[in-house]
């Protein structure tokens, strides 16, 4: 099955329709240490990340994909989750 | 500074969401000539159901006034309160967004009646609809009473006492006071008021089961209390927030001292108990008056609940003159809600808006759609009525039992 990873377009896509959240996705790509509490997102946003990946994925992510604290701790986490890694 | 006086709470600042304006100075004009604006429900998904006629708020543009972000996690209640607070600090000359210089000497206090129908009924039906999964997070706090003093103090980062009042619709005057009890301990501002929003469909079916609600379709006929026409109220969405702040404060800073909040009482007689609610009403009357020291002779004017269902008007008239004695024949009364309809808990928040705006014009604003009056109240109606106005008492009471007064002077009471 081909799984097409999570990319920072998307997370910004995510960011404005979960977390009301406005970000340049190559600003996200470009500095993807900064935190997700600096560009706004709390754990609520979140977490509705997460479940809107949960739901277009059909898996389900650990149980702490909404603590990670950066997009880049983020979508590697969501990229090997979906990978099977 | 070092002062003996007892603290005052004043108000310097008002900011108002209603049906018949979306700021204070539209609202008070359409007030001041008693423009009537109830009008057909047009809400989508609310067309079928046999409420036909309500104050809806038209134009309002909630992403012009408030962040996205608290936008998605909000309901409408929420986004009027937060707009109402911000037009009630820009009013009182505090800063908007880029915090104030002390957090902590600053809370919020709402009152609420029902919480985010809205919202509520949206994450609700993708939860009996798809499943679990699709019930986004934010719904934990959109539909609660708590959400709209939650987040107009995370918006404007205050750290100050906050509090929600779930205590019916009399709950909006109960909040004024919480705050004015606040600020007298020690605590510098308080945004206080409420906003409502009972106009989508979850919330339109629950009102449905009160007796008291008017299903007249024709909005000039569908709500006027204290007549013999009397049917019922008319609902409404929207409210106010008032800045409640400490006198000496707002001296020291330059602000407008608009008005005192004198006094306030409250009391419980039990659900849709109108004949009950008259001694209720009184007694809460009594305590105001007692707190604020004022006699009944000084009430300039009354901002009455004006339910408009016979057996409460017959009651609320009955406990004026109960307390007011025969000044309460004498003292002019006005309903401008019969314009736009009764926001629940923000509907005697408004009234005191216009209780302020009132004193301050010198104008006793009409009761719009009241002609007959079916009492022995002096109701203000067709036009406004100039008057010198110093003192204004404003009455509330919830379909589930509680009543309260609060007396409004107008001014401060230090001198500059």
């Amino acid at each position: 099955m081909i799984t097409t990873g999570l990319t920072f377009v998307e997370l910004a896509a995510l960011m404005k329709q979960s977390a009301g959240v406005t970000v340049d996705p190559a600003e996200l790509e470009e500095a993807p240490e900064a935190p997700f509490s600096g560009l706004g997102v709390d754990s609520l946003g979140l977490l509705g990340i997460v479940g809107e990946l949960e739901n277009r994925h059909g898996v389900a992510l650990p149980p702490d994909a909404e603590r990670c604290k950066t997009p880049a701790e983020f979508v590697a986490l969501v990229n090997n989750t979906l990978a099977g890694v | 500074m070092s002062t003996q006086r007892p603290r005052r709470a004043v108000v310097t600042g008002i900011g108002v969401i209603a049906p018949n304006g979306l700021r204070t100075d539209a609202y008070w004009k359409s007030v001041r000539e008693g423009l009537g604006v109830l009008g057909r429900i047009t809400r989508e998904g609310c067309e079928h159901l046999p409420l036909k006629v309500a104050g809806q708020v038209e134009g309002f543009d909630a992403s012009a006034l408030i962040d996205e972000r608290f936008l998605v996690q909000t309901d409408r209640f929420t986004h009027y309160a937060m707009a109402a607070a911000a037009l009630a600090l820009d009013d009182a000359g505090l800063a908007h967004e880029g915090g104030v210089e002390d957090p902590f000497s600053v809370g919020v206090v709402t009152a609420a009646g029902s919480g985010g129908g809205e919202f509520g009924q949206r994450e609700l039906q993708k939860l009996w609809g798809q499943g679990s999964k699709f019930v986004g997070p934010y719904q934990s706090i959109a539909w609660f009473y708590a959400a709209s003093t939650g987040q107009i103090s995370i918006r404007h980062g205050f750290k100050g006492p906050c509090g929600v009042v779930a205590s019916d619709e009399a709950g909006g005057l109960d909040a004024l006071a919480h705050a004015a009890r606040a600020v007298r301990r020690g605590t510098g501002a308080m945004v206080a008021g409420a906003a409502e929003a009972p106009l989508a469909p979850y919330s339109m079916v629950c009102q449905l089961g009160y007796p008291e609600l008017s299903t007249v379709d024709d909005p000039d006929r569908a709500y006027r209390p204290f007549t013999a026409k009397a049917c019922g109220f008319v609902p409404a969405e929207g409210g106010a927030m008032l800045l409640v702040e400490d006198e000496a404060r707002a001296l020291d800073r330059g602000a407008t001292v608009r008005a005192t909040v004198a006094g306030h009482g409250a009391t419980f007689t039990g659900a849709s108990r109108w004949k009950e609610s008259r001694e209720g009403l009184a007694q809460a009357v009594r305590v105001a008056l007692d707190e604020a020291g004022c006699a009944p002779e000084e009430i300039d004017v009354v901002f009455p609940d004006a339910l408009g269902v016979p057996e409460a008007d017959r009651a609320e008239a009955l406990a004026l003159a109960d307390v007011l004695g025969a000044h309460a024949t004498r003292v002019p009364v006005t309903a401008p809600k019969t314009g736009y309809g009764r926001a629940y808990c923000g509907a005697s928040v408004l009234d005191t808006a216009a209780a302020v705006l009132a004193m301050e014009h010198g104008l006793v604003p009409p009761t719009p759609h009241v002609y007959d009056i079916d009492c022995d109240l002096d109701v203000v109606m067709s036009r406004a009525r100039p008057a010198e106005l110093r003192t204004a008492l404003v009455l509330s009471r919830g379909l589930m039992g509680s009543n309260a007064a609060l007396v409004v002077r107008r001014g401060g009471g230090l001198a500059r």
